[in-house]
């Protein structure tokens, strides 16, 4: 098993992810599809590193789970805000700051 | 011991006394102490011109007195004063005869709200002739010309209630902008040739320079002067000046501004003398002038503007003795007619009050009855005028028009002579139909009686002696003058003889004939005009003549469709389509093109999220897909 296969496993991973965002409609389940796609990344990072030689692929690892977390707890806060102001499950009906 | 200092108190002192007294207007000082004041400093003012002109005797003829002040650190390009012949000869006159109508104004102002505002004004003026005649080089004189227009357009304007006053001053002021664009054109061809704008510099090395500057210079130049001197074609705004106060008149539009034309042309007479066209330039435009203002007095019926077109002759007359050579003769008609025109504004000022504030001659006469002093004194400065022996006006004008034939003229002469005799018919008609015949019915007796106080009789009283005696005075020595031609100093003749058409004339045979002819046409025209309008007179008539007279030749009317309409009518393009469409059309236009593309733009935030996500996946498949396909 060559390095070919961890990286289709990113792009599967990651085209996954972008797949959910664009067809669900549920901001919790987007949420989670975006957390797909920080670990597809992140998967190719070490996967790279190993490749290069380059250990310092390790600590960019943890900082993509880091911001993802972040990103994470950001979506979260604002989907709570979401369903107390608006009732909605639905990112489609909250578009009060459309141009 | 060197008084060249002495210079900087003639015009520094009129201007302290000007900005003094319009600051003192806005303060509860007493009036009467402010007008004290700025008659104080004339008087300072012509004292120190006395002494520098004493001064100068010591140097003269060929030193002159000079005070650099200070240069804008371009050679050539300064400003100082300078004392010769012609700048204290125009400096006495200014300051003397200032003062004087300083003091008829103390009482003929007297009852006017605008009391003190009106002799801060006068200082002004006094400050900036002053300046004008006595700078060293053409820079300072065009401060001094362009301040004088202001001085002029404030006080034409004085009574600026009335549309009329007002209309008066921008006219007068307009005119001579246009006057002034040739005059500072003028300057900077000087300028880029000779480096130099200082007489000094300039004068003396005219005759060297290529006949294209020198023409251009001075017709540019004359440009300048005929708009200041009121001589034609520009000489409209002189009759509607009379707008301001009878003092101003007299003082700015009679004795001293509308001369400087003529002081321009004394003090720049190398470069008009060596300029093929200049001279020329400047007789013809004297005898036009001469001959316009007669003719046009000759049926005016407002007093203030029959003296009005008859200074914009007698200014002719100065012309043309410049034109041909007499400068001497020129500044000595300007003295002369300083006086005796300047008598004559402030009798009319008499006149004008004691028939009701009305200065329509046809509704005047017998005035002579009740005030023997202003009859005599108008009188004097008419016959002064007219060029009756042995008065002022008689030597200065009869010098220049002996010059005129001795320049080998002969023509011009005849003009001058005819002139002459058209002069003396208006001024015995208007002499006449205010002084002569019955007053008007409606008028009180004791009006007509009413005593002139004591500073008006002063001053009237002084000018009255000045008109007298003027003509002996020594003519100025011009030989001194930066620049001076040998033939301007020889006095006013330039030739000893002239050959006429074969006839050989003496310069005695010349003058007595001269003389004798002006004599003559001024006894006829004179005759005439005591004899239509003298005692047991028939009204006067309204003829086509008189009609076209009254409106100056309809020369306001061609200017008006000549220049005014058009202009008018740009503007009001300009204003009325330009500005609203074309210009805040492109200003609008730029807003509106901005909120149709903000409007354009709005599409692409429709507030759906996962459209948002879609144009991104969207953008990074075409970039990975041209990574991949084209790199």
């Amino acid at each position: 098993m060559g390095i070919e296969g961890y990286v289709i496993v990113s792009a599967v991973l990651f085209v996954l992810g972008v797949t959910g965002v664009l067809v669900r409609r549920s901001p919790l389940v987007m949420l989670m599809a975006i957390e797909l796609m920080w670990g597809a990344a992140a998967l190719l990072v070490l996967t790279f590193g190993r490749l290069f030689g380059y250990m310092d692929a390790h600590v960019f690892a943890f900082m993509i789970i880091v911001v993802g977390a972040a990103e994470a707890a950001i979506g979260l806060a604002l989907i709570v805000q979401m369903f107390r102001t608006k009732e909605a499950a639905d990112v489609d009906d909250v578009r009060a700051l459309r141009g | 011991m060197d008084y060249s200092w002495l210079l900087i108190l003639i015009p520094a002192l009129p201007l302290a006394g000007a900005a003094a007294v319009a600051a003192g207007t806005q303060t509860r000082i007493n009036r009467r102490f402010l007008v004290g004041l700025a008659c104080a400093v004339v008087a300072a003012s012509f004292v120190a011109a006395v002494l520098v002109r004493l001064q100068y005797n010591q140097v003269a003829p060929d030193g002159y007195l000079w005070l650099p002040l200070w240069s804008w650190g371009v050679d050539g390009v300064g400003l100082g004063l300078l004392g010769d012949a012609v700048s204290t000869w125009f400096a006495l006159v200014v300051t003397g005869v200032g003062f004087l109508i300083h003091l008829y104004s103390v009482a003929y102002m007297a009852d006017d709200p605008g009391y003190a505002r009106f002799f801060a004004k006068l200082n002004f003026f006094i400050f900036a002739m002053s300046l004008l005649v006595l700078a060293d080089g053409f820079v300072g004189m065009l401060i001094g010309w362009a301040n004088v227009g202001v001085a002029s357009y404030l006080l034409i304007g004085f009574w600026h209630q009335r549309p009329a006053a007002a209309a008066a001053a921008r006219k007068a002021y307009w005119v001579n902008a246009v006057g002034e664009v040739g005059l500072i054109l003028g300057f900077i061809i000087l300028l880029t040739h000779f480096g130099s704008l200082r007489f000094v510099d300039v004068l003396p090395q005219a005759w060297s320079a290529p006949a294209g500057v020198l023409n251009a210079a001075a017709l540019l130049m004359l440009v300048g002067a005929v708009a200041k001197s009121a001589q034609l074609p520009l000489h409209v705004w002189l009759p509607d000046a009379m707008q301001g106060p009878t003092p101003v008149s007299a003082l700015i539009h009679a004795a001293t501004m509308v001369t400087a034309g003529v002081y321009l042309v004394v003090r720049a007479h190398p470069i008009f003398a060596a300029a093929p066209w200049g001279s020329a330039a400047v007789a013809a435009v004297g005898i036009a002038s001469v001959l316009f203002g007669a003719l046009a007095a000759l049926a005016q019926t407002d007093i203030k503007r029959v003296l009005a077109f008859s200074t914009m002759s007698q200014v002719g007359y100065m012309m043309l003795g410049a034109g041909v050579g007499a400068y001497a003769a020129a500044l000595f008609h300007f003295a002369t007619h300083a006086f005796f025109k300047a008598l004559l504004f402030l009798g009319a000022g008499v006149v004008i009050h004691r028939f009701g504030d009305n200065q329509d001659i046809r509704r005047m006469g017998g005035l002579g009855r009740y005030q023997p002093f202003t009859y005599w004194t108008f009188l004097i400065a008419t016959l002064a005028l007219v060029g009756l022996p042995p008065l002022s006006g008689f030597y200065s004008k009869d010098t220049i028009v002996v010059s005129a034939l001795m320049a080998g003229h002969p023509w011009l002469w005849l003009l001058a002579v005819a002139g002459a005799g058209l002069t003396a018919f208006y001024m015995l008609r208007l002499f006449c139909l205010v002084f002569t015949g019955e007053p008007p019915q409606d008028l009180a007796r004791e009006e007509l009686e009413h005593p002139v106080p004591a500073v008006k009789v002063i001053a009237l009283a002084a000018l009255a002696v000045l008109s007298v005696i003027g003509g002996f005075f020594a003519m100025p020595d011009l030989s001194g003058v930066p620049g001076a031609a040998a033939g301007a100093a020889a006095g006013a003749h330039g030739a000893a003889e002239v050959a006429l058409g074969g006839l050989v004339v003496t310069e005695r045979q010349a003058s007595l004939l001269t003389m004798g002819l002006l004599l003559l046409v001024s006894i006829i025209g004179g005759g005439l005009a005591i004899r239509r309008f003298g005692p047991g007179r028939q009204p006067v008539q309204e003829t086509a003549y008189a009609r076209a007279a009254l409106r100056g030749f309809y020369f306001d009317d061609l200017y008006r469709a000549a220049f005014v309409r058009p202009l008018a009518a740009v503007a009001d393009w300009v204003g009325g389509i330009v500005d609203p469409h074309v210009i805040d059309g492109a200003v609008n236009g730029v807003a509106r093109l901005a909120a149709t593309l903000a409007t354009g733009v709005r599409r692409l935030h429709p507030g759906y999220l996962r459209r948002y996500a879609l144009a991104l996946m969207a953008a990074v498949a075409i970039v990975l897909l041209y990574f991949v396909l084209v790199i």
